[in-house]
């Protein structure tokens, strides 16, 4: 097939095969004139560029020359390594001269290109050849047999090979040998041929038929045999190849009898001995094969004789030959077709053929034998024989299973060439690349057999290089331990028995606490009468218990004082005695006795405990404030939520302490996908710790990859032994269903499986991959292994295909007959029965359940909200469960009834508060405390008020679960805000609730995490959360719930999230909430009835109007939350003077100052307004005033900066 | 290790040219230039010859499974210009397509990523690279890429199935839109990719020039995973590049030379895995090859025969860097 045409008359040139990219130079061809009889002669070079379609060359320079040429070639005479333009192109001249060409300079555009040049030879030099061992040995032939030998570096004087030929005669051809280099021939018209030995410098052996018709036009050596050569004969008499071989050079070894007229060029591959071309008067380009005769390929050729062809030194298929009709053509030998694109030329040339007739005989040359061209359509078969480039003597390939299939070319043993009948084999191999991977994988499978965890983690953990390391190892072996919440707290470095030492050490008063556990027991029996009496009396102990201090009296029969003086203890004698709580209650906030207070507001009803926790809260700035909030609220999702990254191991901590077991794994999961999205690169690792709290291996493998590379058969190896360890221990301690395998970890553990099954451990990939999982890719693979495998393992079902097939050109039709679109069809049948494999970090929305998006609860910006929507069970709930690389905080949200519609039923009370679920249930880490089972005696729970105001805390129906406070009462007198709880129980963070005696070691501090700007959700927030629809619910008064459920439900529908509606795991954390909800309903019912506010009286009333009025106009302008809280706050707290006026018990004196800030807030003239509040202040009873007075300065002052 | 597990006597009568497993290992596909294609049953050390398939008239150079769930089919291609589709039915093997799309020497054949459909990709010494896709019912459509690669396409590779932008979000609802791609290499020392656009018209896409010589054969690796993509090549140039392209376009791919050899390189085949790079040249001469850490490629093994060690050093050395 022809690839590209120049019009030029010319001898031609390849590059050396060294040589990118590919050059053809063309010199002006001496003894020939086009039409225009000029005789202006060029050396040019053209670039073969076959990414070019078109037939144009792209001719790269034009030297014009002195002089035309006989005879052109490229030397690869240093060739730089970079094999750039290099070589020299070496001319033969008309006149006996030889020239030295710098293509390079050519290209380059350079006037001074000739090297050198010498005119020893006294005729036109017909021959020319490059030695190719030593690249800078050429020999020429001229006339007179004439030879030179001529050294490139010493270009100046020539050798002979020996002593000319008689009788002179032209030297038309000339070559070196292209096995032994000292060997040259040389042809003449004549016929003969004689080959030179250089170092003997005579000929050796002259080649003659004796036929006198051999007129040598082409001498070729045989590229690969040594002693075998080729003649071509010019005669038409005797248009023949000889094929010689000096060991028997009486006569041809074979006689090529292809043409029909003389030979006038022939030329023989070097990459392929078999094809030798040679082109004649016949207008013929043969190629045939010398070793056998027989012609390969006749390249389709115009009715022009050619003079001269070459083949391409470096593209083995390509070749250019020179025709006469002033063209040169370069062809393929491998055959194509001449499409459309080449039209235009071919048209042009078969415009050229009637036209040109270069020996001006008036005929154009017959054609002979030539296939006619058909068209634009003419096809172009490539060689018969395929030629030996094309031949792949050796491959290798790999496939499943990590073996290798191999095959090797065996060297051709004679040099003939000639296949002998040969052994051809094929291997196949395994190769094992992964020991130590391999032997880590094989360690890891014993350890699953054996049931080895402990000791392999240990093992593990000891042999861990990093810190990081040694505490995954550890965390995943407190997995197979008992107690493992316990052992987790230690290794987070919260040892119970180290905590109670402490906590003993921190006690002044260790002993008391047995004589306040009595006092306890004794005081809740007698509370459990509920008579008014019990109340005074506990409220009076209380009293002189503050009075005197120390002065305990355990008995409690005892005698006391009732002081009713004017100072506060007096005041709060007087509210308590006229049923007062919620002044009691202010009054003991105001004096900062918070325990009071808040032992006040439990007997005062929920809501005023309520209200008073908040107030507490808000007060108590202290750093572990949020802490004790959320043990209260049991809203550690808080916690988890909202507690600085810094202080992740406490909140795991306290996660551990007190977490429901089912809600256990969710915030784990919470604060480790905090720690992801949030914390830098050290804290994002540590998330793997909190997964494996959680049990979440899908999580953990996330996050993991996160965290490595994982590219390296080890690394993924290290993962592996740490997913496969979690989920054994995940297995042990959840007899929930464990073995749906996440899309992360299918894909990891599939990978896992392909390395394995590509070092050829196909048994332990199919032991590792997952079972029960429809992951497809999962599912594949194991198909795959098990045929891989050979023969089916006995008990071992290999399954069924997990492909549908398809059928070919069989009877059913097609998925989508006839289609464009069937590529697609395929793939659907393909994945019928299984979802497509959602890539890593892809979640499937909708695709499973369009109506998924309907049932969304409105909670715009968790993605994940997705789940729980679903109501039916899902069987690619795994691949949805999860979500990662959105940056957002990932949270888990395990299945359950979804907010928006349990909110909507409130109303109806099917859910009751969740303290009541527990009650009941057996304990589960206080056993050993039998006076702990509350639905026995469910008064006995309820707190001494001699127990101080400790004790509130696991009153309040928020309780939390695990708090053990009623178990066991908390200490004694003590401090006022001191724990005295029981070192025995496992409650370790709790000297964290020591603001003032302790300092926690690590204080969360993150910012305050409630709307508190809103006071309702504020009053809301100590309600226990998501209740759980309960059977007991019956006895629970429910208009104390309704008062608030349903807006909690509605305002809060994320952060029930986390808290399961069911409560599997018996738990005597949760018990002692019920009996306490039950008690305060009681407890409750005497104050409410009681306390009936009295009208304030109408000239007063201004001031009520007043300062709201004002508090609201603030409100309304102030911005930050933290001012807006103050406000809400003070506006609660005006309460305590709005009562005070309703009972007129404050002073003229307070009541007309009062008046005066009124009218100085009505002009907002805030300033005088303060000046008159500190003239009250500074002249009236502090106990009077203290408990609104600086709330009214709080909102002057707010006013004042607002400028409302 | 490469340790020989199985050496089959294939009674061929000339060169092997090709030798391929099925998808499970436990078929032998090979050719020769004796115009044949056998199948051998060669699992668990065997070697029963299943099938000696005749029909090309010239030597048969590459062979390709498809994949399982299409049933057993194999596809050879020849220097007669013909590609023969064969298929096991009722356990005979069959012809059961004949391609005759192309002038020349049809070089390489590679089955589509299954997730396609059942489409081959063919690459001829007459510079074309036809696309036989099955329709159904026995027919197969031929699209044809003219002038890939003047003076012949030697060798086809498709690219792994991957769902452009796997890590974003799909439209619910639909399939994911697969983007076909495969990469082929010639004698115009090239390499070119190949994409099919909406239309479902092939289009080439980019152009990889490295060589100096002409590409023999070219293999995208396997997807593991990554967003990134790599191929390996080999030339007449002794040259091995294992060019790799990181961005989500596809657009930038750089080379790296693994290995200049002392003659041609043939073939180049990816582990399963895409870890390990096997490499034939023209001296006989198969090695692994293998990324170390530092991004250097390693050649970790020497195959004669199918023996060979497996140097530790590259191999072994990945201790956890953690």
């Amino acid at each position: 097939m022809k690839l590209k045409e120049v019009d030029r008359t010319a001898m031609q040139a390849w590059s050396p095969a060294q040589n990118h990219p590919i050059y053809l130079a063309t010199g002006t061809s001496a003894q020939q004139l086009d039409a225009t009889f000029s005789t202006s002669a060029s050396l040019e070079v053209f670039e073969l560029d076959l990414s070019d379609p078109s037939l144009d060359m792209k001719s790269c320079a034009t030297f014009s020359s002195s002089q035309r040429y006989h005879k052109l070639i490229w030397g690869p005479h240093k060739v730089d390594s970079k094999g750039d333009v290099s070589g020299v192109l070496i001319a033969g001249g008309e006149n006996g001269n030889i020239i030295l060409y710098d293509p390079s300079k050519i290209i380059a555009g350079d006037k001074e290109v000739v090297i050198a040049q010498n005119d020893k030879h006294t005729g036109p030099v017909r021959a020319l050849d490059v030695n190719m061992f030593q690249t800078n040995l050429v020999a020429s032939g001229a006339n007179e047999s004439e030879i030179y030998i001529w050294d490139l570096n010493n270009f100046a004087t020539p050798m002979t090979p020996g002593a000319k030929t008689q009788p002179p005669e032209d030297t038309s051809c000339i070559a070196w040998n292209r096995q032994v280099q000292h060997i040259l021939a040389s042809a003449s018209p004549s016929g003969r041929a004689t080959v030179w030995d250089l170092r003997k410098n005579e000929p050796i052996i002259k080649v003659s038929d004796h036929s006198n018709r051999m007129h040598c036009s082409g001498l070729a050596w045989h590229p690969d045999v040594a002693t075998q050569m080729v003649l071509a004969s010019e005669d038409d008499r005797l248009p023949v190849i000889q094929m010689w071989d000096l060991r028997f050079a009486t006569s041809p070894l074979r006689v090529l009898e292809n043409h029909a007229r003389g030979i006038l060029a022939i030329a023989w591959s070097m990459a392929d001995p078999e094809l030798l071309l040679s082109c004649g008067k016949d207008a013929k380009i043969l190629c045939s094969n010398p070793n056998t005769g027989e012609v390969l390929y006749e390249l389709p050729t115009n009715t022009q004789w050619c003079f001269d062809i070459q083949w391409c030194p470096r593209n083995p298929a390509v070749l250019s030959a020179a025709s006469f009709d002033g063209r040169i053509s370069v062809y393929s030998v491998m055959g194509g077709s001449t499409d459309g694109l080449r039209q235009k030329q071919v048209d042009k040339l078969s415009s050229s053929f009637g036209n040109l007739d270069p020996f001006g005989t008036g005929q154009p040359l017959p054609p002979l034998q030539i296939p006619q061209q058909t068209g634009q359509h003419a096809v172009v078969l490539p060689l018969k024989k395929p030629p030996k480039w094309v031949r792949r003597p050796v491959g290798a390939s790999f496939s499943f299973g990590g073996k290798l299939v191999t095959f090797e070319g065996v060297k051709v043993p004679t040099p003939q060439g000639a296949e002998q009948q040969q052994q051809h084999h094929v291997f196949i191999s395994q190769v094992v690349t992964e020991k130590e991977f391999l032997r880590r994988s094989d360690q890891l499978q014993q350890v699953v057999q054996s049931q080895g965890f402990v000791s392999y983690c240990q093992e593990k953990s000891d042999a861990s290089q990093t810190e990081f390391e040694k505490n995954v190892w550890s965390f995943l072996k407190v997995n197979f331990e008992d107690d493992s919440r316990g052992k987790y707290l230690e290794l987070l470095g919260y040892r119970k028995e180290d905590l109670g030492k402490k906590v003993a050490l921190a006690l002044n008063k260790v002993d008391g606490s047995n004589v306040a556990l009595k006092d306890f027991d004794q005081v809740t029996q007698s509370d459990g009468e509920e008579s008014p009496a019990a109340e005074e009396q506990l409220l009076g102990e209380r009293i002189k218990e503050e009075k005197q201090e120390s002065d305990f009296l355990p008995s409690a029969g005892g005698t006391f004082n009732i002081s009713v003086s004017g100072d506060i203890d007096g005041l709060i004698t007087q509210a308590l005695l006229t049923g007062n709580f919620e002044s009691a209650v202010d009054l003991c906030l105001h004096d900062n006795r918070m325990a009071d207070a808040i032992i006040l507001a439990i007997a005062g009803g929920q809501e005023l405990l309520a209200r008073t926790q908040k107030k507490y809260f808000a007060k108590s700035q202290s750093k572990i404030t949020r802490l004790i909030t959320a043990v209260v609220m049991k809203n550690w999702k808080e916690i988890v939520v909202s507690c600085d990254l810094k202080n992740w191991r406490e909140a795991l901590a306290a996660v551990l302490t007190y977490a429901k077991p089912d809600e256990f794994p969710s915030l784990c999961d919470l604060l480790g996908a905090r720690l992801e999205s949030e914390g830098d690169s050290i804290l994002q690792t540590q998330a793997c710790l909190c997964y494996i709290c959680a049990g979440n291996v899908e999580k953990l493998v996330a996050c993991w990859m996160k965290a490595q590379d994982g590219s390296s058969p080890l690394s993924l190896q290290d993962l592996i032994e740490k997913v496969v360890i979690l989920r054994k221990a995940v297995q042990l301690t959840q007899t929930t269903d464990t073995n749906t395998v996440g899309v992360l970890l299918a894909e990891k553990m599939s990978q896992y499986a392909n390395l394995l099954a590509a070092q050829g451990s196909i048994a332990a990939a199919l032991a590792f991959l997952p079972d029960n999982t429809n992951q497809p890719n999962i599912v594949q693979l194991r198909d795959r292994l098990c045929r891989a495998q050979g023969e089916p393992i006995p008990g071992q079902q290999t399954p069924k295909i997990p492909y549908e097939r398809q059928q070919l050109s069989k009877g059913r039709p097609g998925p989508v007959a006839g289609h464009l679109q069937m590529p697609r069809a395929p793939t659907q049948q393909y994945y019928a029965h299984v979802e497509n494999p959602p890539p890593p970090g892809f979640i499937m929305h909708g695709n499973v359940n369009p109506n998924a998006a309907a049932q969304l609860p409105p909670s715009p910006g968790h993605m994940h909200s997705q789940v729980p929507p679903y109501p039916q069970p899902q069987p690619y709930q795994p691949a949805q469960q999860y979500s990662f690389g959105t940056g957002g905080p990932a949270m888990y949200r395990p299945p359950q009834p979804s907010a928006p519609p349990a909110a909507s039923a409130y109303p109806n009370t099917p859910y009751v508060s969740s303290t009541a679920s527990y009650s009941g249930h057996a304990p589960l880490y206080t056993a050993q405390h039998p006076t702990s089972s509350p639905t026995s005696s469910p008064v006995a729970a309820f707190p001494p008020p001699s127990s101080s105001g400790a004790s509130f805390q696991h009153g309040g129906p928020g309780a939390p679960p695990s708090s053990s406070a009623y178990a066991l009462p908390p200490g004694t007198t003590g401090s006022q805000n001191g724990w005295n709880d029981p070192p025995a129980l496992n409650r370790v963070p709790k000297k964290k609730k020591m603001p003032e005696n302790f300092m926690p070691p690590v204080p969360i501090t993150s910012p305050i995490m409630n709307p508190l700007g809103d006071p309702q959700s504020q009053m809301l927030q100590p309600q226990p959360p998501v209740p759980g629809p309960l059977s007991n619910q019956a006895s629970y008064p429910q208009p104390h719930l309704l008062g608030s459920q349903p807006l909690h439900g509605l305002q809060q529908p994320l952060s029930q999230a986390g808290v399961p509606t069911a409560f599997p795991k018996p738990n005597i954390e949760g018990a002692p909430g019920a009996p306490i909800g039950n008690t305060m309903q009681h407890v409750q019912s005497l104050p409410t009835e009681k306390i009936t506010k009295k009208p304030i009286p109408d000239e007063h009333l201004i001031l009520k109007t007043t300062f709201e009025d004002l508090i609201q106009r603030c409100l309304s302008s102030a911005t930050d939350p933290q001012t807006k809280r103050k406000l809400d706050d003070a506006s609660k707290r005006l309460e305590f003077l709005y009562d005070k006026l309703r009972e007129q018990t404050l002073s003229p004196t307070i009541i007309s100052g009062l008046h005066n800030i009124a009218r100085s807030i009505e002009t907002r003239n805030y300033s005088e307004g303060l000046t008159i509040h500190t003239h009250i202040v500074s002249t009236s009873n502090f106990s009077e005033t203290s408990a609104f007075m600086p709330v009214l300065k709080v909102v002057l002052t707010q006013a004042n900066k607002l400028g409302v | 290790m490469v340790s020989v597990i199985n050496t089959v006597d294939t009674s061929h009568e000339d060169m092997i040219h090709d030798a391929q497993m099925d998808y499970y290992g436990t078929r032998l596909a090979t050719c020769s230039s004796d115009r044949s294609v056998k199948i051998f049953d060669v699992r668990n050390g065997g070697q029963i010859l299943i099938a000696d398939l005749r029909g090309h008239e010239g030597p048969v150079w590459q062979v390709a499974w498809a994949h399982p769930m299409y049933g057993n089919i194999l596809a050879s291609c020849s220097y007669d210009r013909k590609v023969i589709i064969w298929k096991e039915e009722n356990g005979s093997w069959e012809k059961t397509h004949e391609h005759s799309g192309h002038d020349s020497s049809v070089n390489s054949v590679c089955w589509a990523p299954h997730d396609y459909g059942l489409i081959l990709a063919c690459g001829s010494s007459d510079g074309a690279i036809s696309l036989l896709t099955y329709t159904g019912e026995g027919q197969w459509e031929v699209k044809k890429i003219n002038n890939a690669h003047t003076i012949g396409c030697n060798a086809v590779s498709w690219a792994p199935a991957v769902v452009p932008g796997s890590l974003i979000d799909q439209p619910s609802g639909q399939k994911p839109s697969y983007i076909k791609k495969f990469a082929s290499g010639g004698c115009d020392n090239l390499i070119k990719l190949w994409k099919e656009d909406e239309d479902g018209q092939w289009k080439e896409d980019q152009k990889l020039e490295a060589h100096s010589d002409w590409v023999r054969d070219v293999a995208w690796a396997p997807s593991i995973g990554l967003p990134t993509s790599t191929i390996a090549s080999c030339s007449q140039d002794g040259r091995v590049f294992i060019w790799t392209c990181e961005d989500l376009s596809g657009n930038t791919w750089s080379p790296k030379l693994l290995h200049k050899f002392s003659d041609v390189v043939w073939h180049v085949s990816w582990s399963i895995t895409a870890n390990i790079l096997a490499v034939s040249g023209g001296d006989n001469k198969v090695t692994l090859w293998k990324e170390s850490l530092d991004g250097q490629w390693v050649c970790i093994s020497d195959v004669n025969k199918g023996q060979g060690s497996v140097s530790a050093s590259a191999a072994e050395s990945q201790q956890n860097e953690q």
